[in-house]
C-alpha cells in the first residue's frame, strides 16, 4: 500500500514505501518535537532478546525516533485483543480523520504526524507476526518507539537479502574481468598484467 | 544471528590425547565450544577447551577444514581471545568482531606469500593466534612480549606495522605495485575499519588504487561505529560524520534490490540476450537509486561488493574464494558488516564495546581496575578545561575520535555543543581549530602527542604561521607503556619548540596542569601547547575550585635549593629529578632541582642563575634530542654561559625506539629512571664508585 501524499505545508514527502519514515520533524517548526527514546538496558531484558534489543535501541537512537505516548492499541482506540476487522475499521476511520488533505489548515503538521502514527500502528497490528512481537514487548512494559521493531525486522530481512545482492556483484566482477585487460585499457595495472602475461608465454 | 552453543567439558583428559582422538575419529561427538552468546556465560578463568584450535599452528593447517569446522574454529578462537585478553588486558571488542573474517582470510589465502594488512593492528589478535603466536599470547603488550599491534619484526605474517590508523590501503597498494613490478603473483588484502575510513589518507590511497588499477582487495570492516565507542559516556551516540549514513544506506539499499529482482525476473523470461541490457540497467540503477553509496567507491575506481554479513563464515569464504579465483580484477572493495565485541555478551552490551580493557574476569566481565589515590592526567585535564569553560563561553574543545582517551567525553557531557569530534582526521582537526580561532573562539585541540605528528604541516602552516591562538593539549607525551613506539610521544617538544610563534610548556604535576590549562586559555595572541604523560597524578593538592591560575609566561620555579649540581627538569621528568635528588642526598650530595615549566620562551634568568651558581647543569626531559635540552644549550652558548667552567649535560630519550612494555621497564631501558639520573650526576662529577652503587 502506498501513499503519495504531500503534507500541505512543509517540505517533507511521505515516502512511497510507508515503512520508511523520515527521522526529522514533519513540516519543520511548530508544535512538538521528536524526542529520542532514552531507554537504558536494564537487566530485565531477557537473554534471547539481548543483542536484538541492543540493535533495536541503537536503531532508535540512530534514527532519532520518538517515544510513543501510548500503545498502538490506545492510538487506534481498540482493545488489546482486537480482531483484524476492528483494527482495520479503526484505522480507516482515523486515516480519514487525520489525512493531511482534510485537516484543518492550522493543524496540518499535527494531523500529518498523527496520520503517520496511525498508519504505522495499522501496519504493525495487521501483520500477525509483527503484532505478536509487539504484544510481547508491550507485555514487558516496553514501549518501543514507532518503527524500531519494524526496523529491526527489516534489518534481519535485509541481511538475508544481501546474499542475492553480492552474488550478482560477483557475477558482474567475473564478467568484467574477461575484458579487463583488452587493448583499450591503458591503466598502469592493465599494462603490467599484459606485460606479465606476454613474458610468461615466452 | 548468534548461535547458542553449549559448553562441553572435556573432563580431565589432557589436550594431546584429544588432538589424537580428534584426528582418528571421523564421526566424533558434536564438539561444543563455549564462547558464543550464552547469557549464562560459561567463561572460565582457566583455559577453555579448544580442540580444533589446538591443531592449528599456522594458516596452512586450516586449508582442509570444512565450513562447519571453520565455524567451530571461529568459536574456539573467540574463547581463546577472551581468555587471553582477560589475563593481559588489551583491545578486546575489535578482535572479537573480526574472528570470522580472520579465519576466512587465512583459510582462503596463503599468508605469508599473500599479504594481509590490518589497519591499526589492534584487531589482529585472532590473526596472531592463527599465525604461530598462540603460545606467546600471555605476553601480549608486555615487556619483551608480543606487540599489541602488527609488527614486521615480530613475524613474517605481519606484513606491515601499524598503530596509527588509515595506513593500510596505502601500504597495500605499494605492495601490490611492488609485486607487479617484480613479476610476482600473490594477493594483497587490506582490512580497514569504518572509523579509519574517516581519515583522508584512506581516500588518497583508494583514489590512487583506482587510477593504477593494480589487483588488490580492500575489506571495509564496518561495525557502524565511525568513531570509537568510548567517545560518549552515556551510551552510543549517532556515529560521526556523513560517511556513516552513506554506509548505512549501502546496507539497506532495498529499492535497488527490488529493482534488481524485477530485472532478473524479466531477464529470465526473455532470455540470455537481455543479459547485457540487464547488466547495463544494473549499473545505471546503482548510480541512481543507491544514491551516493556504492558509487563513492566505484567513482574512486574500486569494484564494490557488499554488504556482506561479517559473521557468516559461509558467505565470507564464498566471496573471498570467488574474488581470489578471478584473474585481473583490479582493486576490489568488499564491504563487510560486523559487530564489535561479538560473541561476548558483556562486550556487546557495553557502551564502549570493550574497545580497550584492563584485565578482567571472563565470567562476569568486570574489569580489575586498581584503585589509586590520584586520577589520571587525562581526567585532570578534562576537569581543568571544564572549569575554564564554565567562566569563558568562548572555549571549545576539538578531538579526533578520541573522546575517551582525551577525557573530552566529560567535556561533551557538560557542554554538548562545544565539543567537536571530527573522526580520525587530525589534519582537519587542526585547521578546523584554526578556523574557529579566526572567529574569536578559544579552541583546545586535544590530540595525543604521536597522533599530532600527522597534522604537523597544519600546525605550522595554518596555526603557527598565522599566529592563531589554538591551544594544543598533547596527552600521552613521553613513553606510554604497553602501546609501544607507535603511540609514544617522544618528539613533540622538538617539533613544537622549533616553531617561531608557539608557546611550549609542560606541567610537572597535576596542579601545574590546572594552571597551564588556565595559562593556555589566557594566551590569546599566539598558539600554545602543553604536554602531559600517560599515568596518574602524584598527589599534590589541587587548586581551589579545580580552577587553575594563569602562570607568568616564561618563568620556571626552583623546587629544591642545593649546590654544585642543578637538575633542570621539564614536564613529568621533574618528578624523576626529585626522586634522583633524594637518592643523591643519601650519598651526601644535595642538588638543586628546578622545574623549567616553559620550553618556549625559556626562563633566561633562571638558567643564568643556575649556570652561575653551579658547576654542572643537567637538563632532563622525556623527549628526543632537539627538545628542551637543546634549547637550553643554544641559549647558554649564545649567552656565554658555557665559556667558563660550567658544564651542561642533557638527559633525553635515546636515539632508538623503545619497545612496548611496562612503564617502569621502558624508563629503565631508556635510561631515565631516578637511579639513572643520579648515577649520571656522579659519573660527570667523577665519582664513579657512587654511580655504580646507585645503579646496582
Amino acid at each position: 500500500m502506498s501513499f503519495g501524499v504531500v503534507p500541505r505545508s512543509g517540505n517533507q514527502t511521505l515516502h512511497l514505501w510507508p515503512n520508511h519514515v523520515p527521522a526529522t520533524k514533519i513540516g519543520g517548526g511548530g508544535g512538538g518535537s521528536w524526542r529520542v527514546a532514552q531507554r537504558r538496558r536494564e537487566g530485565s531484558w531477557s537473554a534471547g532478546l539481548s543483542s536484538s534489543s541492543f540493535r533495536t535501541r541503537a536503531a532508535v537512537e540512530e534514527r532519532g525516533f520518538v517515544a510513543a505516548k501510548g500503545s498502538f492499541y490506545e492510538l487506534l482506540g481498540i482493545s488489546e485483543g482486537g480482531s483484524y476487522d476492528e483494527i482495520k475499521k479503526a484505522y480507516k476511520q482515523l486515516a480519514r480523520k487525520y489525512h493531511p488533505d482534510v485537516s484543518p489548515p492550522d493543524r496540518t503538521e499535527e494531523y500529518t504526524r498523527r496520520f503517520i502514527e496511525v498508519q504505522e500502528a495499522y501496519e504493525t497490528l495487521s501483520d500477525p507476526g509483527r503484532r505478536a512481537l509487539y504484544d510481547r514487548d508491550l507485555a514487558r512494559g516496553l514501549h518501543l518507539a514507532f518503527s524500531t521493531r519494524k526496523r529491526f525486522d527489516e534489518e534481519l530481512e535485509e541481511r538475508s537479502g544481501w546474499r542475492n545482492h553480492w552474488q550478482d556483484q560477483i557475477a558482474e566482477l567475473k564478467r568484467r574481468s574477461m575484458n579487463k585487460d583488452a587493448g583499450e585499457n591503458l591503466s598502469w595495472g592493465a599494462r603490467m598484467r599484459r606485460q606479465r602475461a606476454e613474458s610468461s608465454v615466452e | 544471528m548468534p548461535s547458542l552453543l553449549c559448553p562441553h567439558w572435556l573432563g580431565g583428559a589432557d589436550l594431546h590425547s584429544h588432538q589424537h582422538q580428534y584426528r582418528l575419529l571421523k564421526t566424533r561427538k558434536r564438539p561444543c565450544v563455549c564462547a558464543s552468546l550464552s547469557e549464562h556465560g560459561e567463561y572460565h578463568s582457566q583455559r577453555p577447551p579448544t580442540p580444533l584450535l589446538d591443531t592449528i599452528n599456522y594458516p596452512i593447517h586450516m586449508k582442509n577444514l570444512s565450513i562447519k569446522e571453520l565455524k567451530q574454529l571461529g568459536d574456539e578462537l573467540r574463547s581463546d581471545i577472551i581468555f587471553h585478553v582477560s589475563k593481559t588486558g588489551g583491545h578486546l571488542g575489535s578482535s572479537l568482531g573480526v574472528v570470522e573474517l580472520t579465519v576466512a582470510l587465512h583459510h582462503v589465502f596463503n599468508a605469508p606469500q599473500d599479504k594481509i594488512l590490518w589497519d591499526v593492528g589492534h584487531q589482529s589478535y585472532p590473526h596472531k593466534i592463527l599465525t604461530g603466536r598462540r603460545d606467546k599470547m600471555p605476553t601480549l603488550r608486555q615487556t619483551n612480549g608480543l606487540s599489541g599491534f602488527t609488527k614486521r619484526s615480530e613475524s613474517e605474517y605481519d606484513s606491515f606495522g601499524a598503530g596509527h590508523s588509515s595506513t593500510s590501503i596505502s601500504a597495500a597498494l605499494g605492495m601490490a605495485v611492488g609485486r607487479d613490478l617484480k613479476g610476482r603473483k600473490n594477493n594483497v588484502i587490506a582490512v580497514i575499519g569504518d572509523g579509519a575510513m574517516t581519515a583522508g589518507q584512506a581516500y588518497e590511497a583508494m583514489n590512487n588504487a583506482g587510477y593504477l588499477d593494480s589487483d588488490m582487495i580492500v575489506i571495509l570492516n564496518d561495525n557502524k561505529q565511525v568513531s570509537l565507542p568510548t567517545a560518549n559516556l552515556d551510551g552510543p551516540i549517532p556515529p560521526v560524520g556523513a560517511l556513516s549514513s552513506a554506509l548505512s544506506r549501502l546496507q539497506s539499499s532495498r529499492p535497488l534490490r527490488e529493482l534488481r529482482e524485477v530485472a532478473k525476473g524479466v531477464t529470465k523470461q526473455i532470455g540470455g540476450s537481455m543479459h547485457k541490457l540487464a547488466a547495463k540497467v544494473d549499473e545505471y540503477a546503482r548510480g541512481m537509486i543507491s544514491g551516493s553509496g556504492s558509487t563513492l567507491f566505484e567513482e574512486l575506481g574500486l569494484y564494490y561488493i557488499g554488504p556482506v554479513d561479517g559473521h557468516n563464515m559461509d558467505d565470507l569464504v564464498t566471496i573471498l574464494k570467488e574474488v581470489k579465483s578471478t584473474k585481473t580484477t583490479g582493486p576490489v572493495f568488499i564491504h563487510v558488516v560486523t559487530e564489535k565485541g561479538r560473541g561476548y555478551p558483556y562486550a556487546e552490551r557495553a557502551a564502549d564495546k570493550y574497545h580497550g580493557v584492563a584485565k578482567f574476569d571472563p565470567s562476569t566481565g568486570k574489569q580489575f581496575k586498581s584503585s589509586t589515590k590520584t586520577q589520571s592526567y587525562t581526567n585532570y585535564f578534562a576537569e581543568a578545561l571544564i572549569s575554564e569553560a564554565e567562566v569563558d563561553k568562548d572555549i571549545v574543545a576539538i578531538h579526533a575520535a578520541m573522546g575517551g582517551g582525551t577525557g573530552l567525553n566529560y567535556f561533551l557531557r557538560r557542554f554538548p555543543t562545544r565539543c567537536f569530534d571530527v573522526g580520525i582526521a587530525e589534519q582537519h582537526a587542526v585547521t578546523f581549530a584554526a578556523g574557529l580561532a579566526c572567529e574569536g573562539l578559544k579552541p583546545f585541540c586535544a590530540i595525543y602527542s604521536s597522533f599530532l605528528q600527522r597534522a604537523y604541516d597544519q600546525v605550522i602552516h595554518d596555526v603557527d604561521l598565522q599566529k592563531l591562538p589554538v591551544r594544543f593539549a598533547m596527552d600521552r607525551a613521553g613513553l606510554v607503556g604497553a602501546d609501544g613506539p607507535t603511540h609514544c610521544g617522544s618528539f613533540d617538544v622538538t617539533y613544537m619548540a622549533c616553531l617561531p610563534n608557539m608557546v611550549v610548556m609542560a606541567p610537572s604535576d597535576e596542579a601545574e596542569l590546572f594552571h597551564m590549562v588556565a595559562t593556555a586559555a589566557a594566551i590569546d595572541d599566539r598558539p600554545s601547547c602543553f604536554r602531559y604523560p600517560r599515568g596518574n597524578g602524584v598527589g599534590v593538592p589541587l587548586p581551589a575550585g579545580n580552577k587553575g591560575v594563569p602562570l607568568e609566561v616564561g618563568k620556571g620555579r626552583i623546587l629544591i635549593e642545593g649546590e654544585r649540581v642543578a637538575l633542570l627538569g621539564y614536564g613529568a621528568a621533574v618528578q624523576g629529578c626529585l626522586a634522583a635528588a633524594s637518592l643523591l642526598e643519601e650519598h651526601s650530595l644535595k642538588v638543586t632541582v628546578a622545574d623549567a615549566r616553559f620550553c618556549k620562551p625559556l626562563d633566561h634568568a633562571l638558567i643564568r642563575s643556575l649556570a652561575r651558581s653551579h658547576e654542572l647543569l643537567i637538563t632532563v626531559e622525556e623527549g628526543s634530542i632537539g627538545g628542551f635540552g637543546s634549547h637550553v644549550a643554544q641559549f647558554m652558548s649564545l649567552d656565554g654561559l658555557l665559556d667558563g667552567t660550567t658544564k651542561w649535560r642533557p638527559v633525553v630519550l635515546p636515539d632508538r625506539y623503545i619497545d612496548h612494555g611496562s612503564p617502569a621497564d621502558q624508563l629503565s631501558e631508556a635510561g631515565l629512571t631516578p637511579s639513572h639520573i643520579a648515577a649520571t650526576v656522579f659519573n660527570i662529577l667523577g665519582q664513579t664508585r657512587e654511580a655504580l652503587e646507585i645503579m646496582s
